[in-house]
């Protein structure tokens, strides 16, 4: 029995296919059955509305904390991707090129854990402050809320995000940054006219992969602001550790899909306006 | 490219660079450079790859921090200004067009910079399109052009701004030849009609000859010659200027300085350089340039005249096209040699050069590499 063109492809390709069925198909088709599966079986949609009643505010809450990290993130990625490509200081770009990346090599977990220390009322930004006598030991205020959430996101994130847009910048023939200031443009209008509109898709991918990945982190919205409202990973670790409720948990699984979805559809349109491009 | 448009340039800037050192790491780049650049003159900036010339030709728009010297435009040091004060528009070897922008976007970005009204940007773009063979371009993307598109977009964009110095870097070299020609033609022209001061750097020889007033000759971050093309090319005070400008034959001599005269000796050639250019020569040792077009071939018994006629045997040959390039053994070299006539590789043949076509320069000086 000979195996025809067709089938050979099928089996080259099956052992990545099966590892994608059984590490990601399977449970998502599972999460989602689960979602929508009621008390009594069948389809339902009480999982979701019950999620609504508990959560939207979370939700929202959710969205606008990552949204408004992705926004300082990309700022602050800009600020030092710029600088290192346009700065022409050597001290601080050979400083700021040593140290901007570090960040990348520290998990959620200990970032949380150092913005905890960092952030809190008693904490070293505090008592810093304090100590150089900015402000008073009674005006200290703690920022363990979602300005701590946001503050870690963008702090852990913008190594990501000013790596991809420094490579981008890089990699774009510095005569279209020269011409721009041999014709009388300071070093910013150049970064935010001339650079930064060639590197836009770079940066929009960045911001999406950003986007996605601070959606589901757990561990920064459970240690750095652990009071109402928080975030979705929160409320779901909740809904299975203190009553078992996976379908709830679940909706509210299907809820970040649906988010990231809409942040992957903007990703999919980029590469294939680019594939189309080339 | 219509000659119509209105004149739209001041007059051109001049330069004077005095004792310009420049280095990259500890790497000296440029060595006392001192050059003047008078307004409304066209200056080819030629040598070698690594010669320093576009090294020269950064450091006078900005790009390039100097380690000492002093650049002056119109009087002004500008050495310490960044590149954006310095009022240079330069023409690019990628053209550095900005993809994400219209040519009309393109062109009017320094005049936008400037505070230009946007009726006034349109209309100044829509005049140097109609110089530069593109009106109606301005809405198009500068990725859907040509090459030769693209470079006159460039030109325009820097010309834009009213530049009392234009630096060109290479602007031609992206070109297929027969574009290259033309817009060789056509900066030329706009250059004169415009009288802006302009530099030009290239390492093709017959660029910098057909478009410039004046050449300056390179060398391992030195001027080697200045001059006008014909100068520098019938007159190269160097070795390395006459091998860089195509003399890449080498022949041994030996000049022995007499009465008015110097006898030269080539192996068993010899001949009798009279006057005041064979009282000049160098006496003792010494190497003699000259072009393949210069020599011809003859009988190896020929009488000399007023040449060297070097007694050889044809090495190689080819045929090019309207002549037949020969490689010819004389004197213990090898000399290229275009000749009219066929002969056989393998033939004795006398090389007759003439004495006043050679560019002869002491042993110890030409042996410097070229």
């Amino acid at each position: 029995m000979s195996i025809s063109q067709r089938q050979l492809a099928l089996l080259l390709i099956a052992p990545g296919l099966a590892l994608v069925a059984a590490l990601f198909l399977y449970p998502l088709s599972f999460s989602l059955i689960s979602a929508f599966t009621g008390p009594q079986g069948g389809v339902s949609l009480d999982a979701f509305r019950k999620a609504w009643e508990l959560y939207s505010r979370d939700m929202l809450f959710t969205v606008v904390i990552v949204l408004a990290s992705c926004l300082f993130t990309g700022l602050a990625a800009i600020i030092i991707a710029g600088t290192l490509t346009l700065g022409e200081n050597r001290w601080i770009v050979g400083t700021l090129k040593a140290l901007y990346r570090w960040p990348l090599f520290i998990p959620f977990i200990v970032a949380a854990q150092c913005m905890r220390t960092f952030l809190a009322k008693n904490g070293l930004m505090n008592n810093s402050f304090v100590a150089m006598g900015l402000m008073e030991p009674l005006q200290a205020v703690s920022f363990l809320d979602w300005r701590g959430i946001v503050a870690t996101f963008v702090w852990k994130q913008t190594p990501f995000v000013a790596l991809l847009l420094a490579g981008a910048l890089a990699a774009l023939d510095r005569a279209t940054l020269e011409a721009g200031r041999n014709l009388g443009a300071s070093r910013l209008r150049v970064l935010v006219e001339l650079a930064l509109p060639q590197v836009m898709p770079q940066l929009l991918v960045a911001l999406v992969l950003s986007f996605v990945t601070m959606l589901s982190v757990l561990s920064v919205p459970m240690m750095v602001a652990g009071s109402q409202p928080t975030m979705l990973t929160v409320d779901m670790a909740f809904r299975i550790n203190s009553y078992g409720d996976y379908a709830t948990a679940n909706a509210l699984g299907v809820v970040t899909y649906l988010l990231s979805a809409g942040a992957a559809i903007i990703y999919l349109k980029r590469g294939m306006a680019k594939e189309g491009a080339t | 490219m219509r000659a119509g448009s209105q004149a739209m340039s001041r007059a051109g800037a001049a330069i004077e660079v005095r004792g310009l050192h420049v280095a990259y790491g500890g790497t000296k780049v440029l060595q006392d450079v001192d050059l003047d650049f008078a307004p409304g003159t066209f200056t080819a900036l030629l040598g070698s790859s690594g010669c320093g010339k576009t090294t020269l030709l950064r450091a006078l728009s900005g790009f390039v921090p100097i380690e000492s010297g002093s650049i002056a435009v119109g009087g002004k040091d500008v050495a310490g200004l960044p590149p954006e004060k310095r009022g240079m528009a330069m023409v690019f070897q990628s053209y550095a067009l900005w993809p994400h922008m219209t040519v009309l976007q393109n062109i009017g970005y320094g005049l936008k910079l400037r505070g230009v009204s946007k009726s006034d940007i349109a209309a100044r773009v829509s005049s140097l399109l109609e110089m530069l063979g593109l009106a109606g371009y301005e809405d198009r993307k500068v990725t859907a052009m040509s090459g030769g598109q693209r470079q006159r977009v460039a030109l325009g964009r820097a010309l834009a701004i009213d530049p009392g110095i234009l630096l060109l870097d290479e602007p031609l070299s992206n070109l297929d030849a027969k574009i290259r020609m033309t817009m060789r033609h056509e900066i030329r022209a706009i250059q004169q009609r415009l009288g802006v001061t302009t530099i030009h750097v290239t390492h093709d020889r017959e660029e910098a000859m057909t478009m410039a007033d004046r050449l300056v000759i390179m060398n391992a971050g030195h001027i080697a010659q200045i001059g006008t093309p014909e100068e520098v090319y019938d007159r190269p005070n160097s070795a390395f200027v006459a091998n860089f400008m195509g003399a890449e034959n080498v022949l041994p001599l030996h000049v022995a300085p007499g009465e008015g005269s110097a006898a030269i000796t080539a192996g068993e050639a010899r001949g009798v350089l009279a006057g005041q250019a064979g009282l000049e020569l160098p006496a003792g040792e010494a190497l003699a340039y000259f072009r393949d077009d210069v020599a011809s071939l003859d009988a190896p018994d020929a009488a000399a005249g007023e040449d060297l006629v070097v007694p050889g045997r044809i090495a190689a040959r080819s045929y090019p096209g309207g002549l037949y390039r020969y490689r010819v053994e004389a004197a213990g070299r090898q000399i290229t040699v275009d000749h009219a006539t066929r002969h056989e590789p393998g033939a004795a043949v006398g090389l007759r050069i003439p004495l006043s076509r050679l560019h002869i320069f002491p042993a110890a000086q030409a042996s410097t590499p070229a």
